[in-house]
């Protein structure tokens, strides 16, 4: 970056020794940032307001809107001006069918369920792309008659940057107006007070339903086509915008249109001035501001005050099978994992008994107390990165290296839990996986982790001074310890007086309150340790593979622990490791195969959130308690309000 | 009616709360005497919730000062307010579902009893409390339901849970919104009892629509209208007041 370059060289001295050409320039790309999350946030913001759905597609669906216009040319010689209808109709039809297939089953569902489905949706989507077009970005040209440049002296404009700013411009307008001052935006608005009311006024509310997931997605498309003759047409282009825009909603609040537009551009254009005067931090700029906004004012800029909801998102109730079941079964797997190097691959059972703890530390907030973190891969990445350090560069004995990787993964657990506990359900996810992100760009920039590279070739060094873990049985069993003592202590909290407290807060939050709990501490409490069991996991799993890279701590791995969960049974003790296993398992078979992996990950969440929310030891649990013929316990969970 | 104090145990001044411009609560300025039982009535949309919720710190106010015996507890937090002996039930039957209704009762014994935040300990630590949460339980008449899932509980039922898990906290204040609320007759007459019996030594806040009960339970009431103090006094005082007569038009009474 040769902007990034040049700011080096002045770094330290007073702003008015910028160049005046500097800053204005990062003010332009700033503002074009701007209108792309302007108009990105104020889709989300449509779509969440009547759907109450997070579209997790949205980037997925913003990165079709370019490829579609650049296979429209590339294929049918269709030029700009038609795609900029065509592409976006192209990928309204597309979100047409999602709707009317997919959505439309979840909607009485908790609405974590909906982000997790678009989740599944924006896999499937990205990764088919990328396997059909490869990841390379490719060039589109600007239309014949917007290049060129406006020359102001003290800013060159080109044209066509001009033109999409105010592209972006009039869309929000226009669905501005749509909204406030026709008779359509006015049904809209009444049916996401009460989409019931407005059905027995005679509105089709499933078609409003389709109408607004196909504007918003086709928002998403015309921004996309906008983009593509700036940045390449690549299949990873929404991936990494996606989660800004959450970030942008998030400060921004999701109570208003204006709002979602304001906050889009005034984000834009910090981001650009950052690159001026500390572009370190331009990546992380935004999700400062996502953190700040929520210290001090939790609703964000433009969002209404947070109202408490009366029960929490009960997304998961703990499956409880009598002693007399868990005995056998706890006595099998016990003799299973003792046996298990002997015929299989030493290192991979390593590998598997450390996303089991993984996924078990994440359960521990989504089964036990109901948050759904979509950020827990910085804890289980920034303690890889740590132990690997420790071992490799200070050279500390294992144990102290894990120490210190738990250490850090709590420390960031703390600050997470500090700004997001106060909000609950998606807010919390979002918020969870844009502070992820920013995780994610530290060790992206930080020297000693090597960018790409990451930290390879780490030593596995004697534990306590007297186990080689370079034998693998002899590491295998010291993890196989390791871990059972992290699930044991697990155990013992969520069995104890303070997990009882848990239990009482997920479902019932303001209820806790009135009894005079301080809910937030509990939660807190909750969220710290399972970011120490994460990262725990995290650094025996360096030990294991011995690398530390950024796949440890990108969004996707954070998405892949809550897929273990949800497969192997959310709020099940032991499901979330089943359900480690089955996914890594899957993925090293897979390694091999034509189908994308993104693609199998983003199928098997649809299923999972579709059709087998129990998850695997949910169902086992359900069937051995209607065989064991507790009638009674059987009807209890048919029955029960709750899913999964 | 029991022999009541004159010192006002709770007590709020130029009480106002706005919601996005409106006025829920317009300069409401209220005292509840130690051990009356007090409620709240007025036509719907009079601001009672709004009231109930502002006393209890489930909202904040927009302006003005509650005070609990003198202590002013306006910035106070609710698990706080909980914890100097005023505590409230809902409207909509709050209670822990996935718990049994002993362990409902459990959780609101265990912060008193110090047994909130061990979380090295086993569950077994708790069973000294299950002995006073079986004789509380049973004050209610929910001993035949104790070891049941209290999401299961009929709607009376699910009531009288949250008020046996209000008890728990042995608090001297105790805030009830629309007790009543979707019960049939036979289910009144047994929270009428219940209410008579556990006010004995404490002071009660209610909101209310069934006049009935008012009449039956209440030593004193205050109605309001548009987040105002509309008229206060007893049933008989209240209920003779043209201004109220008018308030209520058409909505008819008990």
């Amino acid at each position: 970056m040769p902007v990034a370059a040049n700011s080096k060289v002045i770094w330290g001295s007073n702003m008015f020794s910028y160049p005046i050409q500097l800053i204005m320039g990062q003010l332009l790309i700033g503002v074009i940032n701007g209108a792309f999350y302007a108009v990105l946030s104020l889709g989300l913001a449509v779509i969440f307001g009547l759907l109450r759905v997070i579209n997790f597609a949205h980037g997925a669906q913003y990165m079709l809107g370019a490829v579609t216009a650049w296979l429209l040319l590339r294929y049918l010689g269709i030029g700009y001006w038609p795609a900029l209808v065509l592409a976006p109709a192209i990928v309204g039809l597309l979100a047409f069918v999602i709707e009317r297939l997919l959505l439309r089953r979840i909607y009485n569902l908790d609405h974590l369920y909906g982000l997790l489905l678009t989740f599944g949706l924006a896999l499937i989507i990205e990764g088919s792309m990328r396997h059909w077009l490869g990841a390379a970005g490719k060039p589109y040209a600007p239309p014949a008659l917007l290049t060129g440049v406006w020359n102001f002296g003290i800013v060159i404009v080109p044209i066509y940057r001009a033109f999409i700013v105010s592209a972006a411009l009039v869309v929000c307008l226009a669905v501005w107006l749509l909204i406030e001052k026709t008779k359509i935006g006015s049904y809209l608005r009444a049916a996401t007070e009460n989409a019931s009311l407005v059905e027995t006024f005679g509105v089709n509310v499933p078609i409003l339903l389709s109408a607004t997931y196909v504007l918003g997605a086709m928002l998403a498309a015309f921004a996309g086509v906008l983009a593509a003759p700036i940045y390449q047409v690549s299949p990873l282009m929404g991936s990494h915008l996606i989660i800004i825009v959450f970030a942008v909603v998030v400060a921004g609040g999701m109570g208003s249109i204006m709002g979602a537009v304001v906050t889009g551009f005034a984000l834009g254009i910090l981001e650009g001035l950052t690159k001026v005067f500390y572009p370190q931090a331009s990546t992380v700029v935004i999700f400062l501001v996502m953190a700040l906004v929520l210290l001090f004012r939790p609703a964000g800029l433009f969002g209404r005050d947070v109202a408490a909801s009366t029960a929490a998102p009960a997304l998961a109730t703990a499956g409880k099978l009598s002693r007399k079941a868990l005995v056998p079964i706890a006595v099998i797997a016990a003799l299973f994992l003792l046996a298990a190097p002997f015929f299989i691959y030493p290192t991979f059972a390593t590998r598997l008994l450390c996303f089991a703890l993984f996924a078990c530390a994440f359960n521990l907030l989504i089964g036990y107390v109901g948050l759904l973190s979509f950020g827990h891969a910085a804890f289980f990445g920034g303690s890889a990165y740590i132990t690997a350090h420790a071992l490799k560069i200070w050279g500390f004995p294992p144990e102290v290296a894990i120490l210190a990787g738990v250490v850090l993964a709590s420390a960031i657990g703390f600050i997470f839990g500090i700004l997001a506990i106060r909000r609950q359900g998606i807010y919390f996810a979002m918020i969870t996986l844009a502070l992820g992100q920013m995780v994610y760009f530290c060790f992206l920039q930080a020297p000693f982790a090597g960018g790409e590279d990451g930290i390879q070739a780490v030593p596995r060094g004697m534990l306590f001074g007297m186990i080689d873990l370079y034998h693998p049985f002899a590491l295998y069993y010291s993890v196989l310890a390791i871990v059972g003592l992290a699930l044991a202590a697990t155990w013992r909290i969520l069995n104890s007086p303070f997990g009882s407290i848990l239990g009482a807060v997920r479902d019932n939050e303001l209820r806790a309150v009135s009894l005079g709990y301080h809910v937030h501490r509990y939660k807190l409490g909750a969220f710290v340790i399972s970011a120490a069991l994460a990262g725990l996991a995290g650094s025996l799993k360096v030990i294991t593979v011995q690398i530390a890279s950024l796949t440890d701590v990108t969004w996707q791995m954070s998405g892949e622990v809550v897929l273990m969960t949800l497969l192997g049974g959310m709020g099940t003790f032991f499901g979330p490791a089943v359900g480690a296993a089955v996914i890594t398992v899957i993925e090293h078979y897979l390694a091999g195969f034509t189908v994308p992996a993104p693609v199998v990950t983003g199928g098997l969440f649809v299923i999972c959130v579709l059709v087998f929310r129990r998850g695997i030891v949910g169902e086992i649990i359900m069937l051995l308690r209607i065989r064991g013929g507790s009638k009674t316990q059987a009807k209890d969970a048919a029955t029960s309000p709750v899913h999964v | 009616m029991s022999s009541q104090s004159e010192a006002p145990v709770l007590r709020a001044t130029k009480l106002v709360r706005e919601f996005y411009g409106f006025r829920a609560v317009n300069n409401l300025d209220i005292e509840i005497m130690e051990g009356h039982i007090h409620a709240l009535i007025g036509p719907n949309g009079a601001g009672k919730t709004t009231v109930f919720n502002l006393l209890t710190k489930t909202i904040p106010p927009t302006s003005g000062n509650i005070f609990l015996r003198g202590r002013d507890i306006t910035r106070m937090p609710a698990a706080d307010v909980a914890r100097q002996g005023l505590v409230r039930s809902f409207q909509i039957s709050a209670i822990f579902p996935s718990l049994t209704v002993l362990e409902n009762v459990v959780v609101a014994l265990q912060r008193p009893a110090g047994l909130a935040t061990q979380l090295w300990r086993s569950r077994r630590a708790l069973n000294p409390l299950y002995g006073r949460a079986e004789e509380l339980i049973d004050s209610v008449g929910l001993s035949a339901w104790a070891t049941r899932q209290a999401g299961e509980l009929p709607y009376g039922r699910k009531r009288a849970l949250e008020i046996a898990t209000t008890l728990a906290l042995s608090p001297d204040v105790l805030l009830l919104d629309e007790p009543m609320a979707g019960m049939g007759r036979e289910d009144i007459d047994d929270m009428v009892e219940l209410i008579r019996k556990v006010a004995k030594g404490k002071t009660v806040v209610m909101v209310e629509h069934n006049l009935g009960v008012v009449s039956r339970l209440c030593d004193r009431v205050t109605v309001l209208a548009r987040g105002e103090t509309l008229a206060e006094g007893t049933y008989a005082d209240v209920s003779a007041d043209p201004r109220v007569r008018e308030a209520y038009m058409g909505n008819g009474h008990a």
